[in-house]
């Protein structure tokens, strides 16, 4: 299948906005084929691609949060397990979580040679699958641009819950006050009301994200600047 | 245990090496212990599911077996007015006045045109050749005032299913269509003309015996029936 192609039934696999908090239904729409998934999750189809924008992601966790051979490691919102395919190699063990049983399926795919990983179709907002206090790291990368700002925060809490102590927790989103941000937020704009998608793209602010780990019980907040620009939050939970 | 050496050096690094041991063992631990609550989690999940489709099968089963009940006994009447209905017959034809108008009738049979009026409702629908599976199955005593179909369905011939409807006794009531089966088209793989096979109708249920025909429009023009029964419509007892 062409790119023209995967980016056409992606249009027409989008819902509208108000069935963006119905993320199991918008998500499961998107992951129907594995290039029209690869698209929504990542923009782009080819596994070169992936691959490397994966590794750019892992060498900003490395500077940011920094990672260790002997890690757990949760992603929030695995997709199609682009970041966790390469990451399992540098980790004890990944486990990838979503909310579409479809995207976990193409994930599935990626990792059938990868057995220090594990996927989890999460039921609904939230980690409940999860137990408390058991990963060094907790990370949820281009997602919060397709959340409400109430289910960003909810994340975040339940990251903080099912982090060990003295793991660390990592947020991203693209900001308001970047030209790429800007330029999502206008062409937004530009939807006729009743046809904005449900998962139309919102930007965070430093000021939110940094809030919502404040408030979540993370010490060390900080708030980096990346390369792409994108902002990212990270924070670590008290040590005991 | 071996001595510990005496280079500090040589000390710190097989401290270094003791305790990345630890950490892994520490990490395959809490790896261990999500996949254990994980497993536990979804075999709670799974009992909860399966309880909740045996209360559903037994509540099926108590009111298929309330409605087999019911039609055995309307069986049974419908055989009486039958006998009664022959012994009747049998009267008529053994009367006198039967067999004086016998040339009459006999006269008539041969002028009268062939075939019988066709039945109204517009043009008689065919059968058509479907895949389909009915989530509210229609044999049933329909005691509502209405009643919602719902199922899947996509024609052999691979056209596209463009509108739907129930026909009770001539009587059409529209559905939509299009409606998602996600688990559908996992199972049975993509079906290009009909993406979204799910479908809903809605129809009135009123009181008697009635000839149901759940029918779907191909391709935009003609129509094909899906499934076709004889349906029995009784008010709820107060």
């Amino acid at each position: 299948m062409s790119a023209a192609d995967a980016n056409s039934r992606w249009m027409d696999s989008t819902s509208t906005l108000g069935d963006r908090s119905a993320y199991k239904k918008v998500w499961e729409r998107q992951a129907q084929d594995p290039d029209v998934a690869s698209l929504a999750v990542a923009g782009h189809t080819d596994e070169a691609t992936l691959e490397l924008s994966a590794r750019g992601f892992i060498d900003t966790l490395r500077t940011t949060v920094g990672l260790s051979p002997s890690d757990v490691i949760l992603e929030i919102g695995c997709g199609i397990a682009r970041v966790g395919r390469p990451l399992s190699r540098e980790c004890t063990h990944w486990f990838g979580a979503d909310i579409s049983a479809g995207m976990l399926r193409h994930a599935s795919d990626r990792l059938k040679d990868r057995p220090n990983t594990t996927l989890v179709e999460l039921a609904t907002v939230g980690l409940q699958e999860f137990p408390r206090d058991a990963f060094d790291l907790v990370y949820c990368t281009i997602v919060f641009m397709h959340l409400f700002e109430w289910d960003r925060y909810r994340y975040v809490e339940e990251a903080f819950r099912v982090l060990r102590p003295g793991g660390h927790g990592y947020f991203d989103n693209f900001p308001l006050d970047s030209k790429h941000g800007w330029n999502v937020f206008v062409e937004g704009s530009r939807y006729p009301l009743d046809r904005r998608p449900a998962h139309i793209s919102m930007a965070s602010t430093r000021e939110e994200l940094g809030i919502y780990l404040g408030k979540a019980g993370f010490v060390d907040v900080q708030v980096h600047d990346l390369p792409n620009e994108l902002i990212a939050a990270t924070g670590r939970k008290p040590d005991c | 245990m071996s001595a510990p050496p005496d280079d500090p050096g040589q000390r710190a690094a097989a401290l270094q090496a003791e305790l990345d041991a630890v950490k892994r063992r520490d990490a395959e631990f809490r790896a261990n212990m999500v996949k254990e609550f994980l497993d536990r989690g979804e075999r709670n999940t799974y009992l909860h599911t399966l309880r909740e489709e045996k209360a559903g099968l037994v509540k099926r089963e108590q009111e298929s077996f309330a409605d087999l009940e019911f039609l055995t006994r309307k069986l049974e009447a419908e055989g009486d007015r039958i006998a009664a209905l022959e012994g009747e017959l049998q009267g008529m034809w053994r009367s006198w006045s039967w067999r004086l108008t016998s040339p009459l009738r006999a006269l008539r049979r041969a002028f009268s045109p062939g075939a019988p009026a066709p039945a109204a409702g517009g043009e008689p629908v065919q059968g058509g050749v479907f895949t389909y599976y009915l989530h509210t199955a229609p044999f049933r005593v329909y005691r509502g005032d209405s009643f919602t179909l719902r199922g899947w369905a996509w024609p052999e011939d691979g056209r596209a299913i463009t509108a739907v409807r129930v026909n009770l006794d001539g009587r059409t009531f529209a559905g939509r269509h299009g409606l998602e089966e996600p688990e559908v088209i996992a199972r049975y793989g993509a079906q290009p003309a009909n993406p979204r096979p799910g479908f809903e109708v809605t129809f009135a249920t009123p009181p008697g015996r009635h000839l149901l025909s759940l029918e779907a429009q191909l391709g935009g023009s003609e129509w094909r029936w899906i499934v076709r029964t004889s349906v029995w419509c009784e008010p709820k007892a107060p």
